[in-house]
């Protein structure tokens, strides 16, 4: 078993090592005011499917999201035009480097985390969710002592008991 | 190892008579008020379960307020069964105003219940902007015949107090000039009348008491039959009796569709008990300005179909 | 007055009383401090436990968890850069850097001494000047509580970071998802995309998770495992505040009370408004506004006073009129109708020795505060030295069991696992996540009286100058908006000089 983790970890790491290296660098204002004008524009063309008004309305329903997705198409107008300019002028753009080893360990935390929601909703046992969230963590951050594994899961039930009998949250 | 696999059938064995007797003797019923936990219906329902212990044995009432309306009682139905011990609030909020306006937000409907009791009853008002004078059913008539504009401070859009304004000036042939201003709390549109923001609201007699005491409103009509008989609104003239429709807010405690009979006759019985003992009368009428109101299933069919002739009826003018 | 104040007392001054304030203050400094658990849930899930009581202990155990939740966000806001409940966002931007400079302490120990003040300071209030307050408030309408918005938007130029035209784009964003759900002007369903549950619109506290508590979790990517955990040997934390330090919060806290106490008696804002309108004061009256976002004392300072000023605040409306000033207000209120206590003006003549007990109650409740937070700052300040190992896992039960508890449904955990990845975009995308905090807190209170506004007014702007406190709040704005624009002038041309 301790050398089947071992094993485990080496790959890891050089998986790691070849990851770290990797790097994407993105403009990141252009790539932002685009981003949101996109959404922006969806929001305004889905407005009249998702938001009915009355005739009697003073002011309807619409009216507050869509001035507020006309400032966010000017902001990004200006994010833009501003990159735009620097781009025409060949001044240096706003750039973003993204390591991709970081992103492949925020996606394993989100799956712990994903995990832990969807083990508790399918089981209806929100103890069963902390117990997974405990051990993906606790494998996570590569943790040997075995005081660590105790003292987490007992939290854990503890939590998930608190919950359950002292505040009769029923999970 | 005999006598270990031993102990544990014993334990396993007392655990087992220890929960069946449990059982036995007395079943808790959790009480789901899909509404404010701070709202009329959660306070009355956790005085109940306070009150049940000492007028059974058998049945021990827990109280729990989530609030969600329709989504809450939606998630109700979706996880109980007939006979579950688990019970539910249900008004005319949900079974006459959304089944009509918005149907889609409910997953259930009138049959997938089966009624217990009704918790209380409440006489909603009319009150008017000090400043109007305007004290009875015969000033408001004088006042809408002069065909300006009425506005009317109300407690959420669609809500039972919005449709009790159309009704009644929609009845008196002013719903054309009627104007309903929302707000998020019956406090807030109590305010609003006094403050002049609008000219009328309409409220549970309790949100409205200290405006009144303060001399900021006057209390024009309740929405009932008759006059107001208790409290501090003794007196206060009933829209029925000059042939304006109206109907009270009541609460509706349900069990899950299919629950087995005795049970509910024994649940009726325990709420039928807490609604007549004088702490409770005293608290539902001198601080809540509530009356108990207890109901048959006929009582229940009726109300929920009076409202919902209100509602077709003057739908146009609450939403348009 | 004067003829209840020995009754109350007497009232007052039991061991009951004294018994169930310092439980309270335990509970609710406890549940405050953990990622997820907000006041209002707290008060909800123990107002059951005071209806076998009466009205005096009931209220006292009930302001004990309200007032003490009040500055225990600030624990977690500090310790983990995490707030514990939305009003402690503010507190943040300060609290966690000054932590991680080693003086977990000393920002512990200024959030419990602001809070103190700023809850002795409304206390104070409350008792003194109660009647008069509340109304003034009562003559503040729709028109008013718009203006309020107003001024509170111009904040987020002060948290919009480097850029503000991304601050703006994150404001909108949090704007636009306050629309979602019921519109409470007509009840119409607004981008619910045919999620039932969605009417009910989207909860702060469990947004609140995902922008920053989960998120925080997922941040632990960027680090390497082995600089998780803090060298805690390397740390020498005194907590000694210097005599400077103090001098230069005395204004900020003062200031940051009186505001808070303006802010709790509307009813509607809260002690999230407070605590951000307050921050961006003191920032902007600051001789070293380049030191906020990076443990300014000040900072800390005003957003705590200011938040537990709003305690004593919202209950001015509450007990004089009768009127909730927010959500756990409103809860409390049911606490005293159970007891046959129908609050307004009339029943400080009829039970005006209840009343005074509640009001005299309140300065005791900030005392056992102090003296608890005194014993716990010790306590919590060594959550630092938790092996990540085991405290992220249980910051995320801990997460999960609070959204979950909100509307006890799943459906609020999905909610906030899709804020923590929003949040996550958003961070590499640079746009900053306190901007989208503030829409959420004031999207719908500004969009619901912009347009009950105009809808009063027949459609006529002219409301919004119809009285002397809209003229107040539009000088305000004004002046608001005039300090963003010459901050930023003042920032250019000092870019410039460089």
């Amino acid at each position: 078993m301790k050398q089947w983790v071992e094993q485990f970890n080496g790959r890891m790491d050089a998986w790691g090592r070849k990851l770290h290296e990797k790097e994407i660098r993105i403009p990141i204002d252009l790539v932002t005011g685009l981003a949101f004008a996109l959404f922006a524009l969806a929001i305004l063309l889905v407005m009249p499917d998702q938001v009915a008004v009355s005739e009697k309305d003073v002011v309807n329903g619409r009216a507050f999201p869509t001035l507020l997705m006309t400032v966010m198409l000017l902001c990004c107008a200006m994010l833009i035009g501003k990159e735009l300019y620097k781009l025409a002028t060949k001044q240096p753009l706003n750039w973003k480097v993204i390591n991709i080893q970081v992103e492949a360990k925020a996606l394993a935390i989100l799956g712990i985390l994903l995990g832990t929601y969807f083990l508790s909703k399918w089981t209806g046992l929100f103890v069963v969710g902390a117990v997974f969230c405990c051990l993906g963590f606790l494998l996570y951050f590569r943790c040997r002592k075995k005081s660590y594994y105790v003292i987490t899961l007992v939290i854990a039930v503890a939590i998930w008991a608190a919950f359950r009998f002292a505040l009769g949250v029923d999970f | 190892m005999k006598r270990r696999i031993l102990s544990i059938a014993l334990l396993a064995a007392m655990c087992a008579a220890l929960l069946a007797g449990c059982g036995q003797k007395s079943a808790t019923w959790k009480v789901t008020c899909p509404w404010a936990p701070s709202g009329v219906a959660a306070m009355v329902s956790q005085q109940a379960a306070t009150k049940s212990t000492s007028y059974s044995d058998t049945i021990t009432l827990v109280a729990e307020a989530i609030k969600g309306d329709a989504a809450t009682v939606n998630t109700w139905v979706a996880d109980t069964k007939a006979n579950d011990t688990e019970l539910v609030f249900v008004g005319e909020g949900l079974l006459s105003i959304t089944s009509i306006l918005d149907p889609a937000k409910m997953q259930f409907g009138y049959e997938d219940f089966v009624f217990v009791e009704n918790l209380y009853s409440s006489i909603f008002v009319l009150s008017a902007d000090a400043k109007l004078n305007i004290g009875s059913v015969a000033d408001l008539e004088a006042y809408v015949q002069q065909g300006t504009e009425i506005s009317v401070a109300v407690n959420g859009a669609t809500s039972s107090e919005a449709f009790l304004a159309a009704a009644l000036f929609g009845s008196m042939g002013a719903g054309d000039k009627l104007k309903l201003t929302p707000y998020q709390s019956a406090a807030e549109a109590a305010q609003a009348v006094s403050r002049g923001e609008t000219q009328f609201a309409v409220s549970h007699q309790s949100q409205i008491l200290e405006t009144y005491q303060q001399k900021g409103v006057t209390v024009v009509c309740a929405f009932d039959e008759g006059n107001i008989e208790n409290g501090p609104f003794a007196g206060v003239e009933g829209v029925g009796q000059h042939g304006y429709p109206y109907f009270r807010n009541r609460c509706f405690v349900m069990a899950r569709a299919g629950t087995d009979e005795k049970k509910v006759a024994e649940l009726k019985e325990l709420y039928g008990k807490i609604l007549a003992d004088a702490e409770v009368v005293e608290w539902l009428q001198d601080t809540m300005l509530l009356e108990v109101d207890t109901m048959s299933v006929a009582d229940v069919e009726a109300h929920v179909e009076n409202v919902k002739s209100i509602v077709n009826e003057y739908k146009d003018i609450v939403a348009g | 007055m004067l003829q209840y104040i020995a009754p109350a007392t007497g009232l007052l001054f039991t061991l009951e009383n004294i018994l169930w304030i310092n439980i309270g203050v335990f509970i609710g400094s406890v549940f405050a401090a953990i990622p997820g658990l907000s006041v209002i849930l707290c008060v909800i899930l123990f107002l059951p436990v005071t209806y076998s009581m009466t009205a005096i202990p009931g209220m006292m155990f009930l302001l004990g968890i309200y007032c003490a939740g009040g500055y225990g966000g600030s624990v977690s806001a500090i310790l983990i850069n995490t707030p514990g409940t939305p009003h402690a966002a503010a507190t943040m931007l300060d609290g966690h850097p000054l932590s991680e400079q080693g003086r977990t302490k000393a920002a512990l120990k200024i959030a419990l001494y602001a809070s103190t003040f700023g809850g002795i300071f409304s206390a104070l209030m409350l008792l003194f000047l109660g009647p008069q307050v509340a109304r003034v408030a009562a003559q503040l309408g729709t028109a008013e509580y718009f203006m309020v918005c107003v001024f509170g938007l111009t904040i987020i130029a002060g948290v919009s970071g480097k850029s503000m035209i991304k601050g703006l784009i994150s404001a909108c964003l949090g704007l636009l998802i306050s629309c979602v759900g019921s519109d409470p002007m007509t009840s119409y369903d607004r981008f619910t995309f045919g999620i039932s549950r969605l009417y009910l619109g989207l909860d702060l506290a469990v947004c609140l998770i995902g922008l920053f508590a989960l998120v925080e979790i997922m941040s632990k990517a960027e680090k390497r495992l082995d600089r998780l955990n803090l060298d805690t040997t390397q740390i020498k934390d005194d907590g000694v505040i210097t005599k400077e330090e103090y001098k230069r919060m005395a204004r900020p806290v003062l200031l940051s009370s009186i505001i808070g106490v303006m802010v709790g008696i509307i009813p509607g804002t809260g002690a999230s408004e407070a605590s951000w309108f307050s921050y961006n004061t003191a920032k902007n009256m600051s001789k070293h506004p380049e030191e906020f976002g990076h443990g300014s004392v000040e900072g800390i300072a005003a957003a705590e006073s200011a938040n537990n000023a709003v305690t004593g605040a919202t209950l001015i409306p509450l007990l004089t009129l009768g009127i909730p000033g927010d959500g756990t207000v409103a809860i409390m209120l049911s606490a005293l109708m159970i007891n046959g206590l129908n609050p307004g003006l009339s029943l400080f003549t009829t039970q005006g020795d209840i009343m005074y007990a509640i009001m005299l109650g309140l300065i005791l409740v900030n005392v056992f505060m102090f003296l608890q937070g005194k014993f716990l700052t010790t306590l919590f300040a060594k959550v630092v030295s938790i092996p990540q190992e085991i405290l992220t896992p249980i910051i995320v039960i801990f997460c999960f069991a609070g959204a979950y508890s909100v509307n006890e449904n799943f459906f609020d955990v999905g909610v906030a696992l899709i804020f923590a990845m929003l949040a996550w975009i958003l961070r590499k995308l640079e746009l900053p996540p306190v901007p989208i905090l503030l829409g959420l807190v004031l999207g719908s209170m500004t969009e619901t009286n912009f347009r009950r506004a105009l809808l009063i007014s027949n459609g006529s702007p002219k409301i919004f100058f119809s009285s002397v406190y809209c003229i107040i709040f539009l000088v305000l704005i004004l002046l608001a908006v005039g300090a963003i624009v010459r901050g930023k002038m003042k920032e250019r041309s000092t870019q410039k000089e460089d």
